[in-house]
C-alpha cells in the first residue's frame, strides 16, 4: 500500500512537471504564433576555425509555417540547424515530450530548463534543452543535439519584438570538425611553419544581429521560390 | 635603332603561326573551363564547402565570375609558360636555324641591342598573353556568371574575400603573374642563345620548370635551402595576393627574386650572344 502511494505520488509529480514544462513551451508558442510572417535585416559575424569570413549582411524572410529564406548579396555563413527548424519542432507539441529541469540564470534572466525529447525515431533533433524564462515567456538559451550536426548552443537576446518572441541577437556556438584540404587543391607556395595549429574539433561562433523587423506585413509566396 | 629592331621583332612574332597557337590554345582552354563551370560548377563548389556542410550552410552566390576567374588563373598559370616558351624559345635560335642570324648581326645595331630588342618583343608577347588571360578570365567570366564574393581555398581552410576587395587583388595578381611569365620568357630566350634550333630551348625551358616544380613540392628538408631561390617557387606568388592579412613582405620577396632571375638570365643571354661565333 505504501509502495503504491509512492508510485502514485511520483507519477503525479512527473505529470505535474510535464504539464509545467509543456505550459512553459506553450507560453512561448503563444508569442511565436502571433507571427504570421516577418522580414528583417540580418548582420552575420562568423568566427569559425578554418574559415575567415567578412561580416555579411542579409535579409531574412519567414512565413508561417515553415517558409524560410535568407537572401544575401555576398557569401553568408549560417548554422545548418537552429534558425528556423527549432520553432517548427516546438510548434508540433505532439511530436515530443518535455521534462522540467533545473533553474538557471542566463544574462540576468531567471530561466527554467525544459528538456525536449522527440517521439519520432528518425527525428533530426535528438535532444533540445530549452531555457525558458517563466516571467516573460521567452527562450534565452537552447542547446540542441542533432543527428548530423552534433551539438550547438544558441543564446538569445531580445529588444523591441519581445511580444513576438523574435530575437534581436542570436549567438550560435557550433562544433567544427578538423578541416582537411587536399594538397592538390590548396597550392600554398610558402612553408607553412607559421600556420595556426587547430585541434581535432573546435568551437565556432556565429553572431546574428536582427534589425528592422517587419512583422505581419504580408509576404508573398514568390519570395520563397528558389532562384534559378 | 633599338626601337626599329624591336618593331621588326614584333612583326616577326606577329607573322609566325606559332604565336597564335598560344593565344588560340589559351582562348580554347578558358572557354572549356567556362563551359564546364556553367554545366557542373555547383559540384565544384560542393567539393569546396563539403567539409563544413554538416554544420554550416553557405548562402549567397558562391559560383560567380570572381571564383571562375580565380580557378582559371590557378589552372592556366601552370600551362601558360609552355605557350610563352613556344614563341620566346625561338627568338634567337630560330634566326640561327633559318640562317638569318648572320644578316641580323651585320645590321648597324650591336649584338646587345639585338638581344634587347628580342627581349622587349618577348616581353610584349608575354604582356599580351597575360592581358588576354586576365580579360577572358575576369570580364568574360563575370559576364557569364555575374559577380560576388570570392572563396579562396588554402591548406589553412577557407578564406572569403568581399567583392569590393577583389578588383585591386586581381590587377595586382596579374602583374605578379606577368612577372613570373616574363621570367619564363627570359629563360627561354637565354636557352635560345645557346641552341641552333627552336625545339631545344622550348623543351629545356619546360624541363627546368617541371624539375624545379617537382623539387619545390617535395617535402624533403635537403631542398629547403634552395627552394626560396628557385623561380618556380615564386611563380605562384600571385596567389598570395588573395590572402588575408596581405603578405606584403613575401610578395616583395617574390618580386625581387623573379626580377633578379630576369636580370641574371638576360645578362647570360647578352654575354652568350656577344661571344657567339656566328658561322651559319
Amino acid at each position: 500500500m505504501r509502495k503504491l502511494s509512492i508510485l502514485v505520488l511520483v507519477s503525479l509529480v512527473g505529470h505535474t512537471q510535464a504539464q509545467t514544462a509543456n505550459a512553459l513551451i506553450e507560453s512561448v508558442l503563444d508569442k511565436i504564433n502571433l507571427v504570421n510572417d516577418y522580414k528583417a535585416e540580418l548582420q552575420i559575424k562568423a568566427v569559425i576555425p578554418f574559415i575567415k569570413v567578412p561580416i555579411a549582411n542579409a535579409t531574412i524572410y519567414y512565413k508561417k509555417t515553415d517558409k524560410f529564406k535568407v537572401e544575401s548579396k555576398g557569401i553568408a555563413i549560417l548554422p545548418k540547424q537552429g534558425l528556423s527548424d527549432l520553432t517548427g519542432f516546438l510548434t508540433n507539441t505532439k511530436s515530443y515530450s518535455a521534462v522540467l529541469g533545473e533553474e538557471k540564470t542566463i544574462n540576468e534572466h531567471k530561466t527554467k530548463l525544459v528538456s525536449v525529447l522527440p517521439s519520432a525515431e528518425n527525428s533530426e533533433i535528438v535532444l533540445a534543452k530549452v531555457y525558458i524564462s517563466p516571467s516573460d515567456a521567452l527562450i534565452y538559451r537552447t542547446v540542441l543535439t542533432t543527428k548530423s550536426s552534433g551539438t550547438l548552443s544558441i543564446d538569445y537576446e531580445y529588444n523591441h519584438n519581445k511580444q513576438y518572441a523574435l530575437p534581436s541577437k542570436l549567438t550560435f556556438t557550433v562544433d567544427i570538425k578538423k578541416f582537411k584540404m587536399p594538397k592538390s587543391v590548396a597550392s600554398d607556395i610558402r612553408n607553412n611553419d607559421d600556420k595556426k595549429k587547430y585541434k581535432e574539433n573546435e568551437k565556432g561562433t556565429i553572431l546574428l544581429v536582427f534589425t528592422n523587423y517587419e512583422v505581419n506585413k504580408g509576404l508573398s509566396d514568390a519570395i520563397f521560390k528558389e532562384d534559378q | 635603332m633599338l626601337l626599329k629592331n624591336t618593331y621588326n621583332e614584333l612583326l616577326k612574332i606577329a607573322t609566325k603561326i606559332r604565336s597564335y597557337i598560344g593565344i588560340g590554345a589559351l582562348t580554347l582552354l578558358i572557354f572549356i573551363v567556362l563551359f564546364a563551370m556553367k554545366a557542373d560548377g555547383k559540384s565544384y563548389v560542393g567539393f569546396v564547402t563539403a567539409s563544413f556542410e554538416q554544420t554550416l550552410s553557405f548562402n549567397g552566390k558562391i559560383l560567380n565570375g570572381n571564383l571562375i576567374a580565380f580557378i582559371i588563373m590557378q589552372m592556366l598559370i601552370v600551362h601558360v609558360p609552355l605557350l610563352i616558351a613556344l614563341v620566346t624559345g625561338d627568338l634567337l635560335s630560330g634566326e640561327e636555324a633559318s640562317g638569318t642570324v648572320r644578316m641580323l648581326a651585320t645590321k648597324p645595331i650591336s649584338r646587345t641591342g639585338i638581344v634587347f630588342s628580342k627581349w622587349i618583343a618577348a616581353t610584349v608577347y608575354t604582356l599580351i598573353m597575360t592581358f588576354w588571360l586576365g580579360f577572358l578570365s575576369l570580364f568574360v567570366a563575370k559576364w557569364m556568371f555575374g559577380t560576388g564574393d570570392l572563396i579562396v581555398l588554402n591548406s589553412n581552410g577557407l578564406l572569403i574575400l568581399a567583392e569590393y576587395d577583389l578588383g585591386w587583388r586581381f590587377v595586382f595578381s596579374l602583374i605578379v603573374a606577368f612577372l613570373a611569365l616574363w621570367t619564363v620568357a627570359t629563360l627561354a630566350l637565354a636557352f635560345s642563345a645557346f641552341a641552333k634550333n627552336s625545339v631545344g630551348p622550348i623543351v629545356s625551358t619546360m624541363s627546368v620548370i617541371i624539375l624545379f616544380t617537382i623539387i619545390g613540392t617535395l617535402d624533403v628538408s635537403v631542398f629547403d635551402t634552395i627552394k626560396p631561390f628557385m623561380f618556380t617557387t615564386h611563380m605562384a606568388a600571385w596567389r598570395s595576393i588573395f590572402e588575408d592579412p596581405f603578405p606584403l613582405r613575401e610578395i616583395i620577396e617574390s618580386v625581387v627574386i623573379l626580377t633578379v632571375h630576369i636580370v641574371a638570365l638576360l645578362t647570360i643571354t647578352i654575354v652568350r650572344f656577344n661571344k657567339k661565333d656566328i658561322t651559319s
